[in-house]
């Protein structure tokens, strides 16, 4: 009932409560957008990897003298490293999930070199590559020993048996029904792989790839002077045992250097940094913005009261309450808020599509508009408080002088 | 000098139209002492105001030294502000972040002297209403009766042909208030033309001529009659 | 005039403390917050090769699966295959060429305790240090005839001169990497081009390669690619390295230096003339699809500043919009404020130029202040960046302000301040001359 007058009362010098509008609906653009950015961030973040991140590290074996058996290597360092107790198994791979390099490929449907139907990370593992990453098989089987080929034993580069994941499979047969254990596809024009079993989940190593869920091992080993062992420790012994393993690999042989040891842990801070980094400026441009708008409403009812002293002591004089005086400014402070928050609303929808187009943003969801409006109108209130109370301060006598 | 003739001033608002002068004509001539009487609301500010080139008119001539005010642009109006008019106000208006000095600098300033023009100036006019010790101090270190010396002092730095005077008075005790109306005399009695707009009647008396305004019209009669008949109501 | 204006808003900016503090402060968080992202957008989008951007162009020939492009709609691959490659170089059609790729090496020190470690490589030919104008510490590249003769030459970077050497001039010393010997040619002074254009595949912001070698010897002796390799057509079974090498896997960069428009267009020509007698025998089943790019159009090409920079900087410019509104606000109730003051100079002869000029002076010396501190809130903000980022060894090129960034900053807040300054001042200009005399 009191916001009539007061509503005239403003229209009376509506520029600078225009201008606190404005500056809130920017705020308000803003804080919607940046909401929404650290949002899907956050959820990008939350997914999980499909490894035992906790207790696995990783590292490199790179070889520098020529003519080195690599195979022989290979069974040694395995052989060393499944026996470490602590160790609850350890495999050769040519990459890992969080590690943001690694190998992909088209696959087919059908065999020929035509326009592939999926795409899928390899990890190249054997045997133990189920239980090192902790994966969870759904349907299938492991790989037996005998179906791991090491790629000097055959001409035929790709195994005849393959493990996906439950997001490859449905990518590659989405009409399928049932179990997918026994389809085949084709790697190229004549290497057709059958699937022996499905996994929950495992990220292709690259976070950012749309097709992140999409991942294989093939159960091959590859013999070069590149070789990179994951490791995975019982529960809490991983740091004790990184050091201890990194030494006795490279104790062991000579003609290689043992480098990139590495934690999964390590491994998703830095895939996952421009994420985080983002998070941690919005949050601080959000908690900036939120202070600047706040101290700039502090100001400006300063100003107000300031210049309506003579104005408040006659109310006062009149009979208006404390209380009136507060609510009056408090009440003037909301309206040139909620003014400001349908603004922002409306720009922050705006910006939102915007930013869609232009730089592949996921939309923003329609509940981060109340809870910004909420904080907004929080923010108000209370920077108009301290002004108000002082307002109310004025004394009734003030009326009567008249310099 | 100073010729009005059928001067209008009309105030428009959404809803209402206030004409505060209506067809007003006055001549002052140069030394004169005029001072204008009338009551509340009779449009002896407006003419104020207008005289000072503060305000617009609505229609009518004004002519100011020979020139017609009313064809001057704003950067012209203001420099006859600046050179020709001097102002006094009942609240004084000194600039509190200023000091003496820097107050009665002002008009100085825009006037675009030279520094020491401007200094010689500011001590000879400060001297003058007696104040020439207090040149560093703030308006609110004096009281009322010296910074209304002060503001004369401004008003007069600049040399100008008329003083507009707006109740000078007004917000002094009758002591302060005598001193400065003294000065004011002084002031007349030296050359300069002095428009004293006022609702006191002793103050009017120190004038050698009164006007009394009432309706936005320059009232015929004795004005004796028009102040007796104030007094009464 | 002008500095009794200066002294006025002095006197003005000291008569209100608390808010001009708080439109300083609004306006140097707002240029704070936008420089720091525009510096990190300034390195990111720089060209530290523009002397030569018109005389330098990368090489693009679209050799991809006829049934599906490398790069939608119609995009050429961004590399070259090792055949096209040598061809390509073997021709030598231009001024000068260079191909390259990214792999690592080991180094074996001398003495009986120093461990072997591996390093950041580049396998090149000779004209990449001439092409690229890489600075020589010490000696300098190796002569096109060590690119023929696969002699075992090698340039290091300064670091890694100092680390093996000490510093200390090593051209002639002998090197061993992976076995083999590698004598020292060059040392390149202090090098680290950014963004790292002449490879922006592999990470457009990391170190530069720590040593160069002969791009022959790495082909003769097998050395892996650590860059990107990709194949859409299979290698035949057990061909090995062979078949590797004579397949349609890009890997290799490769960059000509052609100092006009014409020999640009000559280069052109044979680039299609090349790709249409390769047609002849099977390959390149696409349409002609070739590419010469500059450094710039390369880099813009390959999009080498990242979506979230600019999306920072959006909300960046947005912030400073606030922090404005906000000046603008703060502004118009000082002026309001004022108006009695501003009422009566304009009584005492002040014309609106004069009250305007007055005013504009004033919001310039808080723009300047705004500008000052805000070079410090930029310096803040990197700092900030840089901790976040820290775990990318290359954050630190990233977060450097340069004088022309000092520059923008202030001129950025001074021409803030006095936009801000626009709507109150002629606000203030209006004020009639009348309105606050009497009364208050």
């Amino acid at each position: 009932m009191e916001i009539g007058p007061i509503w005239r009362a403003m229209w009376q010098s509506k520029g600078g409560y225009l201008l606190i509008g404005l500056q809130i609906a920017v705020t308000m653009a803003i804080m919607v957008n940046a909401f929404a950015i650290m949002q899907e961030r956050a959820s990008k973040m939350g997914r999980p990897s499909g490894i035992d991140e906790a207790n696995t590290f990783a590292l490199a074996s790179v070889a520098f003298k020529p003519d080195l058996d690599y195979q022989s290597l290979i069974r040694e360092d395995l052989e060393m490293l499944r026996n470490t107790p602590g160790v609850i198994n350890a495999v050769v791979t040519n990459s890992f999930p969080l590690r943001q390099g690694g190998w992909s490929e088209g696959l087919h449907r059908e065999p020929g070199v035509g326009k592939s139907v999926s795409s899928s990370a390899i990890y190249f593992v054997d045997e133990h590559g189920l239980e090192t990453f902790g994966m969870n098989l759904v349907d299938g089987e492991n790989f037996t020993p005998a179906q791991v080929a090491w790629d000097s034993d055959s001409d035929d580069f790709w195994p005849a048996t393959v493990i996906i994941t439950q997001a490859l499979a449905e990518d590659l047969f989405p009409d399928h029904e049932g179990s997918y254990v026994g389809n085949t596809f084709w790697f190229n024009d004549d290497n057709p792989a059958n699937i022996v079993g499905v996994v929950e989940r495992l990220q292709a190593p690259w976070p950012t790839w749309t097709g992140v869920e999409r991942s294989m091992l093939v159960p091959l080993i590859r013999e070069s002077e590149f070789s990179r062992y994951v490791i995975r420790t019982e529960p809490g012994r991983r740091d004790e045992l990184m050091p201890q393993i990194e030494e006795m690999l490279s104790a062991s042989n000579k003609e290689r250097i043992i480098r990139s040891v590495e934690t999964a842990a390590d491994a998703r801070k830095l895939a996952y940094l421009g994420d985080s980094s983002m998070i941690s400026i919005l949050t601080f441009v959000i908690g900036l913005l939120t202070a600047i708008t706040g101290l700039g409403i502090v100001g400006l009812a300063s100003f107000s009261v300031a210049r309506r002293k003579r104005q408040i002591g006659i109310r006062r004089a009149l009979g208006a309450t404390k209380t009136a005086i507060v609510r009056y400014f408090m009440i003037e402070n909301f309206i040139v808020s909620s003014i400001g928050i349908v603004i922002g609303a409306i720009l922050a929808v705006a910006l939102n599509i915007f930013m869609v187009q232009a730089f592949a943003l996921t939309p923003l969801a329609w509940y981060v508009i109340p809870i910004a409006m909420l904080i907004l109108w929080t923010v108000g209130q209370v920077a108009v408080a301290g002004p108000a109370r002082r307002a109310s301060n004025v004394s009734p006598a003030i009326a009567t002088r008249s310099s | 000098m100073l010729k009005m003739k059928n001067v209008s001033k009309v105030y428009r608002t959404d809803t209402v139209e206030t004409h505060a002068l209506r067809e007003f004509s006055l001549t002052v001539d140069e030394g004169e002492f005029v001072s204008v009487t009338g009551p509340s609301g009779s449009g002896k500010t407006t003419f104020l105001n207008i005289a000072g080139l503060l305000e617009d008119l609505t229609s009518g001539t004004y002519e100011l030294d020979g020139r017609d005010i009313s064809k001057l642009n704003d950067k012209e109006r203001s420099n006859v502000r600046n050179e020709k008019i001097g102002f006094i106000f009942q609240s004084f208006n000194l600039i509190p972040e200023l000091n003496i000095f820097d107050n009665v600098d002002v008009p100085l300033r825009y006037r675009g002297f030279k520094a020491d023009e401007r200094k010689r100036r500011i001590e000879q006019s400060i001297e003058m209403v007696g104040l020439g010790s207090r040149l560093s101090h703030l308006p609110a270190q004096l009281s009322g009766g010296q910074q209304q010396r002060v503001a004369i002092a401004r008003a007069l730095a600049g040399e100008p042909r008329f003083l507009l005077a707006d109740e000078p008075t007004g917000n002094l005790d009758t002591n302060m208030a005598d001193s400065v109306l003294d000065l004011l005399g002084e002031i007349n009695a030296a050359g300069t033309t002095i428009i004293m707009v006022t609702h006191e009647l002793g103050l009017a008396d120190r004038a050698k001529r009164n006007i009394f305004v009432r309706d936005g019209q320059v009232s015929d009669g004795a004005p004796e009659l028009h102040l007796a008949s104030m007094a009464a109501g | 005039m002008f500095r009794y204006y200066l002294k006025l808003g002095t006197l003005s900016i000291r008569a209100n403390p608390i808010l001009s503090a708080l439109m300083v402060a609004a306006i140097a968080i707002g240029i704070g917050a936008c420089m720091t992202i525009m510096t990190v957008r300034h390195v990111m989008s720089g060209n530290p090769i523009e002397h030569k951007n018109d005389q330098l162009y990368h090489v693009q020939v679209d050799n991809w699966n006829p049934d599906d492009p490398y790069d939608d709609p119609d995009g050429a691959p961004v590399q070259v295959t090792y055949l096209d490659a040598k061809a390509l170089f073997d021709a030598g059609r231009a001024f000068r060429q260079t191909t390259s790729f990214k792999t690592s090496r080991v180094i074996q020190p001398e003495g009986a305790d120093a461990r072997p470690f591996q390093e950041e490589s580049r396998a090149t030919t000779a004209d990449f240090f001439t092409m690229f104008d890489v600075p020589f510490l010490y000696g300098s590249g190796w002569d096109r005839s060590a690119d023929e003769t696969l002699e075992h030459v090698i340039v290091l970077s300064r670091e890694l001169n100092e680390k093996l050497f000490g510093g200390e001039n090593s051209v002639g010393r002998t090197l061993m990497i992976n076995d083999e010997s590698f004598r020292v040619t060059g040392v390149v002074d202090t090098w680290n081009p950014v963004p790292k254009y002449y490879d922006v595949n592999n990470n457009p912001f990391e170190d530069p390669a720590q040593l160069f070698l002969p791009f022959s010897v790495a082909i003769a002796g097998n050395y892996d690619n650590s860059g990107n390799t990709s194949c859409w057509k299979p290698i035949p079974d057990g061909t090995g390295r062979e078949g590797f090498l004579a397949s349609e896997c890009i890997w290799i960069q490769m960059w000509v230096e052609l100092q006009n428009e014409s020999a640009k267009q000559d280069y052109m020509t044979f680039l299609d003339a090349y790709v249409e007698e390769q047609k002849l025998i099977g390959r390149f089943p696409r349409p002609l699809n070739n590419h010469l790019r500059n450094p710039d159009e390369w880099m813009r090409y390959n999009e080498v500043v990242d979506d979230d920079v600019d999306v920072l900087l959006g909300l960046a410019v947005l912030f400073l919009v606030v922090c404005l509104l906000n000046t603008i606000g703060l502004l118009l109730a000082k002026a309001m404020r004022s108006a009695k003051n501003t009422s009566l100079r304009r009584a005492l002869g002040a014309s609106k130029a004069e009250l305007f000029k007055q005013h504009v002076i004033e919001a310039g010396m808080i723009g300047v202040a705004g500008g000052l501190f805000g070079i410090v809130m930029t310096w803040f903000g990197l700092r900030g960046i840089e901790n976040l980022y820290a775990d990318y060894d290359f954050i630190q090129h990233l977060v450097r302000m340069d004088w022309s960034m000092v520059m923008l900053a202030v001129a950025l807040a001074v021409v803030s301040a006095l936009g801000a300054a626009l709507y109150p001042t002629w606000r203030t200009c209006n004020i009639t001359p009348a309105s606050y005399l009497r009364l208050q």
